[in-house]
């Protein structure tokens, strides 16, 4: 199982605001520093027509990342492909995969915020559907000396990619949050299933989904790779993690997920500043794990009986996860 | 007077290989004294780099001094507000070294309106916080009414301060993209191959730049014209930053589109060029020359174009 993660400083936080050119800087920094420690791979997500200033281009962040580094994987975690061109895109994942020897990994997620479509032009309500026709797209260009694609939203005749990319194609995740939905779409298509933070009971159902609907359509297991984003917040006692998790919440979740319509309920509704009491909120919340360096062990283990290829760590305490956590997994 | 470089992609069989000894020269270059890289979009050749950016980007990382150009970028094969946005993320991680320099309408495919309006969009959206944009090519954000003013307009600002994550599910008429660029003004250049769009950069003040295909003479008459209708339209000099870019061979012969000679001669040749047209920024398109002419050129050419 690999080990990727993050950092701080591509936006502004409100509790520590920062410069930004400073918070790049820190970025590129804490690259090279989770590659020493033995990291697997580093990444950047996207939002955009953002007050904090947040990443708009996760692949121009980690090309920064590329220059200092030499191994350590770059990724985007996520990307929210609807709103681009897939061959921009493409062009953009093969630059960087030959600018850094073939170290790109694509997380690709749909988009939930109203606004961002409404800023490049783009139907919301089509994103599911354009995601996966512009991933078939980015497989196509980056695996063909040519190629011709016809599908709802996108079209293409006889097209050529240069530069090739170094990996054909490129390494490509479907993040597809927490339902059973996207679960079915990615088995369906036979893509890398990318989940989002969630508490493990939910976390396997998902899994076993995902797997059904993948052998369902042809695919073979070793095809149907599996991986998830897991916050973990490690103490000495159960309280000392809790107080950091509050302060995660507090600090930064609070906004991302009740605010934006990034929860969704059962009849696909965003939600929008829900109660701190609705039960997709408490799950989320109860999905940043809490533990000591031995239940964190345990819970990343049942991570590793389950399958899974990687687990996303959170950008805080990397160096106490180096030393007492990746080596029990090596 | 600035001097830059520049490269022919296209004579790179593989991508990989020759990237990597651009990538060289410009850690080198950089090192030298030498004041830009420009690094052009191409996607028709297998060494083409279609997205400068992400180059850039990456070697924002590898130099300390050069400004990092985006060069020949064209308006079809990225959204407007990627444009915007990616100028802004290499301006941040290279603090204030990057520039943009779009290509000619006529290599492009478009009329050349659309590559005003794009200019006008991108220094409008760095200029100002939220707004929206109504063009014939470009609506920003897309609900945009066909009734809003043309071009850039900002909203009145009243009552009290709604934060985003407070919006809920309304998509607001104004937007702000974001990052803004690491400088107030971060340079933006077109290629004046058209007339038209020779005429409308003169009268704007947007910065000329004239690309090494371009027979010199040519060139030198584009240049001049240019400077003729920014001063008929009462424009600063010291807001225009004219760009000439050029092949060179030293010790070599001259031709229509390449400076040759001996060092000597080729600074010369420029300091003609820029007598004629005032031309700031010197670029030498780099097609196959070695090491040593990068370091002669700069010892023996690049240094004494200052003073």
């Amino acid at each position: 199982m690999e080990f990727w993660t993050t950092s701080l400083g591509l936006a502004k936080m409100r509790p520590m605001p920062n410069a930004l050119a400073d918070g790049y800087e820190n970025f590129v920094r804490d690259a090279v520093r989770a590659e020493g420690l033995g990291f697997d791979g580093y990444g950047s997500g996207e939002h955009h027509f953002m007050y904090d200033e947040f990443m708009p281009i996760p692949l121009q962040a980690v090309a920064a990342v590329a220059a200092v580094t030499s191994k350590i994987r770059l990724c985007t975690n996520a990307m929210l492909l609807p709103l681009y061109d897939p061959i921009e895109a493409a062009e953009m994942a093969a630059t960087l995969d030959v600018l850094s020897g073939g170290r790109v990994s694509l997380g690709l997620g749909m988009g939930y915020r109203p606004y961002e479509f409404d800023g490049f032009d783009t139907a919301k309500r089509t994103r599911g559907a354009r995601l996966r026709e512009a991933m078939e797209v980015i497989r196509l260009a980056t695996s063909r000396e040519s190629f011709s694609y016809q599908g709802k939203h996108y079209q293409y005749e006889n097209e050529s990619l240069h530069p090739r990319s170094i990996q054909r194609p490129i390494d490509q995740w479907f993040c597809g949050g927490t339902s059973l939905q996207g679960a079915r779409r990615a088995g369906a298509a036979g893509l890398g299933y990318w989940l989002a933070n969630s508490p493990y009971d939910h976390t396997e159902d998902i899994v076993k989904e995902y797997r059904q609907a993948g052998a369902e359509a042809g695919f073979d297991e070793s095809q149907l790779r599996v991986a998830s984003f897991k916050d973990v917040c490690i103490g000495n006692t159960m309280e000392e993690a809790e107080a950091l998790r509050q302060m995660l919440i507090d600090g930064f979740y609070d906004e991302h997920i009740l605010g934006y319509g990034y929860l969704v309920d059962e009849n696909g509704q965003s939600l929008y500043s829900p109660s701190r009491e609705h039960p997709l909120y408490r799950r989320f919340t109860q999905s940043l794990y809490c533990g000591t360096i031995e239940t964190v062990v345990e819970e990343l283990k049942r991570y590793e009986k389950l399958g899974m290829d990687m687990v996303f760590l959170p950008s805080q305490q990397q160096e106490l996860i180096a030393k007492e956590i990746l080596p029990e997994f090596k | 007077m600035r001097v830059g470089l520049s490269w022919d992609l296209d004579r790179f069989e593989d991508a990989s290989a020759g990237w990597q000894e651009v990538i060289s020269e410009v850690v080198e270059a950089d090192r030298m004294g030498f004041h830009s890289f420009w690094i052009h979009e191409g996607r028709e050749r297998p060494a083409d780099c279609p997205m400068p950016s992400v180059f850039l980007t990456y070697l924002s990382r590898k130099t300390q001094s050069g400004q990092l150009r985006i060069a020949g970028r064209r308006v079809t094969h990225a959204l407007a507000p990627h444009i915007v946005e990616e100028v802004s993320v290499l301006d941040n991680f290279s603090r204030g070294r990057a520039g943009l320099a779009f290509a000619p309408a006529s290599r492009q495919g478009v009329v050349p309106g659309h590559v005003h309006e794009m200019i006008d969009f991108v220094t409008s959206s760095w200029a100002t916080d939220e707004m929206r944009f109504r063009g014939e090519h470009i609506r920003f954000p897309a609900h945009t009414p066909d009734e809003a003013p043309a071009g850039a307009s900002v909203p009145d600002v009243e009552g009290d301060y709604v934060p985003q994550w407070e919006w809920g599910p309304e998509m607001p008429d104004f937007l702000s993209i974001t990052p803004k660029p690491y400088v107030p003004h971060t340079p933006v250049h077109v290629e004046i191959d058209d007339d038209e769009t020779l005429e409308w950069a003169a009268q704007q003040g947007i910065s000329p730049m004239v690309g090494a295909d371009m027979p010199t003479e040519q060139a030198a008459r584009r240049l001049a014209r240019y400077r003729e209708i920014a001063d008929e339209a009462g424009r600063s000099r010291r807001e225009i930053e004219a760009v000439l870019e050029r092949r060179v061979v030293l010790d070599g012969e001259t031709d229509e589109c390449t400076l040759g000679g001996s060092p000597r001669d080729v600074l010369n040749a420029i300091r003609d060029l820029r007598g004629k047209t005032g031309i700031s920024h010197f670029v030498w398109r780099r097609g196959g020359a070695t090491p040593m002419d990068l370091y002669r050129f700069a010892s023996e050419v690049q240094v004494l174009l200052q003073a």
